[in-house]
Parts: structure tokens; C-alpha cells; sequence
């Protein structure tokens, strides 16, 4: 069959009746003495059949094909037993889409990675571990991080400055002076009772300066955790700065508190270091 | 159509021969033929197009004898002429349109024996697809995954992983196809005549 003679748009017409006779005879004949022309008109026909049955044809075109491959029960029978192969194969990938929705992830990267199904286990195993030890390391920092908020809105509410002045049940104060660290003078001692649950410290600020606001920071010595205050406020003579933390937090050592003023800029000013031991 | 006539065993003979000096391709080409002509006479919208078929071998065979020595070219283009002055001489068929709402489709049977219908062309389909080898059935069913527009593109790209070009595609599916269709077709003719 010459293919330039016949295009797939005349072959189409052809099948739908819509060909004069001189070129339904020409191709008629092909089909009856060339093996190639006669696969290439059946498999048109098969196409157009399958348009047919996704309803993608024109009006017209339904019509005549209709009248051509509908109108007997043999016809008919022809197109249902088409149709029931269509629909299994549909149906056949549906089934195999949703059994393998999981795993075509799997299936896309060996094939694009042009794995061995004998290394994807392994890899698979390996990659699933990681997984739980990036949730467990996720959670324990979640954890982590939801227990530090506790804590700071904890410490922000213990620190304000209308409970400052309330007198709760279990409190304990500390007064300290700066240069402890340096072992100027004696060391203050907290000494924890059984019903202590906060404990205030008083701050001595011995500069000259004054600030609208302090920074303070609590470390326990020999630890690198540190505890960051929420702004302070010193009392109406200036000279003390009044903290309060939970006593749990505290626990038997040697601590140490940095305290800096804060300009009305926020500008940090200097600082004075105060140290402390947690007994009982 | 009436007929009274069947192919005489020496003009059956004359006929093979006539096609093919070997036997056994004769046979192929004079089943090919007949499904052919059968073919064209739907295509020309002819009543009864299995018997206009045999009315066609019919008139061959009376002739065959003479054929053999006087006529040039291929034998398969005298059958065709013979099928074409059948076509003159027959009547178009009475149009019969049924829309494929009214077909009796498998998926919507509307009565108990359409419904045994379909199932029995779901059965056929099932033990026909047995029939095949694994990498057919496999074809068969990527071929057919996708619908309309997307079919295309998904075609094309099957016909690149096989190492082949769409056309060649197109006719290794049609050819498992047509198997499965007979397969199907005999299954279904067993099953009925079964059931008288």
C-alpha cells in the first residue's frame, strides 16, 4: 500500500461510508491483496471503533458509524465483546493504581534510579528507620521546646509586677550582692524546705546608673544551661532588682545570676554578676 | 439470502490451487478472503453479508475451471470484482440505527437474560484472557489504560519503552485483539448453542 495514497483521515472516511466509488474500489482492493493495507484499514477501524465507545465522535460521525457497525445483532455483539475488553483493562489498571498507590513512590525511584528489587529492601528498611528516629528526635524536641514554653510563661507570670507585690504560701527570699563570684565576701546560701516553692531573690544593683529595665540570667555552675528572665523592674528605690523562679528548678549547686541594665533604646548597660548555693 | 448451492470438492480444490501452489497458505488465503469479502460487504452496507460471501464463492467455483487458464493478475481481485456486482445487484439494507443508549450494553443489563448475557461475555472474556500468554495480556491491558486524549500521549510513549513505533503497535494490539475477539465470539456460540 502506498502509504502517501491513503491517509489515515481517508481511511476514516472510508469506514464511514463517505467515500466516492472510485476510491472505495481502490481501497477496497488493497485490502483484498495487500497484507500491510489490509492491517492498516483494520487497525483504523479499530481506533475508530474505540472512539466510538469513548463517545468521542462527532454527531454525524456517530451516525454513520451507527449505521454501519450498530445495526445488527452480530454488529452489536462485536462492539460489546470490544467494550468488555476496554472495561477490563480500565478496570484491571484502577484495581493495580490504588493496590500500588503506596508503593509507587518506591516503584518511581527504582525505576528512576534503575535499582534491583534486591537493594530496595534494604534501602527501604534503612530509609524506614531514619524515619523513626527523625520523628522520635522531632518529638523529643517538640517535648523539649513545649516544655521551655511552659517554663518562660511560668516565669513571666510569676515576675509580674502586680504578683511581685502578693506574698504566696511556700515563698523564701534570698537577698544577694554582686561580686560573690568573685569571692568578695561570703556566699549566699538558699536552703530548700520541704513546702519552698519559690524563691525570690533581691538584687542588689550597686552602680550608679539606673535603668528603666534588667536583664537577667541564671546559670548553674559546672552546667551550660542557662535560665533568661523576663524584663525585670527594680523596686521603687532602685537599688533592688527582685526576681522569682519555681523551686524545683533549682536544685543543689552552686548558681550564678548576670544582671544588666537595659537602656530605654535597648542598649545594654553593665553588668553585675551575683552567685548563690542551693542546699536542702 | 437463499441459497441451494455449496462448492463442489474439485472446484474447492481448483480454488486452493488457484491461490496458492502450496496448500496449506492456500488455506489461510481462502480464509482471509472469505472474512474479507465478508468485510466489504458490511462496509457496503449489504444484507446478509456472510451469505452474499458464499453466493461469491459460489460463482468462482462454477468458473474456477476456466479461470486457472484464462485470467491475469491476482486471483483475490476476481473474487473482489464478483463481490462488487453482488453489491450492484443487492440492496442496501434496511437502516436499522440503534444508539448506543439502546444497545443492550454489559454494564447496564435492564433484564434477567441480558443480564446472563453479560455475564456470560464477562466469562468468555475471563477464559479467553486465560488463553494468552502473560506478555499479551499485559499488552492488551496498557494499551487499553487510558482514554481519549491522554491515550496518545500514553500510546506513544508504550510504543518508545518497546523499542517500536506507534503503527507496529497499533497492529501487535490488533492482531491479539482480533484473537481474543474469536475467542471470545466461539465462547459465546458455544454457550448459546449449549444452552438450546
Amino acid at each position: 500500500m502506498k502509504e502517501e495514497t491513503v491517509t489515515d483521515a481517508a481511511l476514516r472516511q472510508f469506514l464511514l461510508g463517505d467515500v466516492d466509488d472510485e476510491e472505495r474500489q481502490r481501497i477496497e482492493s488493497l485490502f483484498v491483496t495487500d497484507a500491510q493495507a489490509r492491517e492498516r484499514i483494520l487497525t483504523a477501524e479499530q481506533d475508530l471503533v474505540e472512539d466510538y465507545l469513548e463517545d468521542s465522535l462527532t454527531a454525524a460521525d456517530k451516525e454513520r458509524f451507527l449505521d454501519l457497525y450498530g445495526s445488527t445483532s452480530a454488529q452489536r455483539q462485536k462492539l460489546r465483546i470490544t467494550k468488555s475488553i476496554k472495561d477490563w483493562a480500565a478496570g484491571e489498571q484502577k484495581a493495580a493504581a490504588a493496590g500500588s498507590s503506596v508503593s509507587s513512590f518506591w516503584g518511581r525511584l527504582t525505576a528512576r534510579l534503575g535499582l534491583k528489587p534486591m537493594f530496595v529492601i534494604p534501602i527501604a528498611a534503612t530509609a524506614l528507620i531514619a524515619i523513626v528516629i527523625a520523628l522520635v528526635w522531632l518529638n523529643s524536641r517538640t517535648g523539649e521546646r513545649n516544655r521551655q514554653a511552659a517554663f518562660n510563661q511560668e516565669l513571666a507570670r510569676l515576675n509580674e509586677p502586680e504578683r511581685l507585690r502578693e506574698t504566696p504560701a511556700g515563698l523564701i527570699l534570698l537577698t544577694l550582692r554582686p561580686g560573690s563570684v568573685r569571692g568578695v565576701g561570703a556566699q549566699q546560701e538558699l536552703v530548700k524546705a520541704a513546702d519552698t516553692q519559690i524563691v525570690e531573690l533581691r538584687l542588689v544593683w550597686n552602680q550608679k546608673e539606673h535603668y528603666p529595665g534588667y536583664r537577667a540570667i541564671i546559670r548553674r555552675v559546672g552546667s551550660n544551661e542557662s535560665l533568661t528572665l523576663p524584663p525585670l523592674h527594680a523596686d521603687n528605690d532602685g537599688n533592688t532588682i527582685r526576681l522569682r523562679i519555681s523551686a524545683h528548678v533549682l536544685t543543689r549547686g552552686v548558681y550564678q545570676v548576670e544582671l544588666s541594665g537595659t537602656g530605654a533604646d535597648g542598649s545594654t548597660g553593665p553588668t553585675e554578676e551575683y552567685q548563690f548555693t542551693v542546699s536542702g | 439470502m437463499v441459497r441451494d448451492s455449496a462448492i463442489p470438492p474439485e472446484s474447492f480444490d481448483e480454488i486452493l490451487a488457484w491461490l496458492n501452489a502450496d496448500r496449506d497458505v492456500a488455506a489461510n488465503l481462502y480464509v482471509q478472503l472469505r472474512d474479507d469479502l465478508t468485510k466489504i460487504f458490511n462496509w457496503n452496507r449489504c444484507s446478509d453479508p456472510e451469505g452474499l460471501t458464499d453466493e461469491a464463492f459460489d460463482r468462482v467455483a462454477r468458473k474456477v475451471h476456466e479461470l486457472r487458464k484464462t485470467f491475469e493478475g491476482d486471483p483475490r481481485l476476481f473474487f473482489y470484482g464478483v463481490a462488487r456486482n453482488l453489491i450492484r445487484e443487492n440492496p442496501k439494507k434496511v437502516k436499522t440505527q440503534v444508539s448506543l443508549e439502546n444497545m443492550d450494553l454489559p454494564a447496564n443489563p435492564v433484564s434477567e437474560t441480558e443480564a446472563e448475557n453479560a455475564n456470560l461475555l464477562e466469562e468468555c472474556l475471563h477464559t479467553c484472557l486465560q488463553k494468552l500468554s502473560g506478555d499479551k495480556r499485559e499488552l492488551i491491558l496498557n494499551y487499553y489504560a487510558k482514554e481519549k486524549q491522554a491515550k496518545i500521549r500514553h500510546r506513544t510513549e508504550m510504543a518508545q519503552r518497546l523499542g517500536t513505533s506507534v503503527e507496529t503497535l497499533r497492529v501487535r494490539v490488533y492482531r491479539i485483539r482480533a484473537t481474543l475477539e474469536q475467542c471470545i465470539e466461539r465462547c459465546l456460540d458455544r454457550a448459546s448453542r449449549g444452552k438450546q
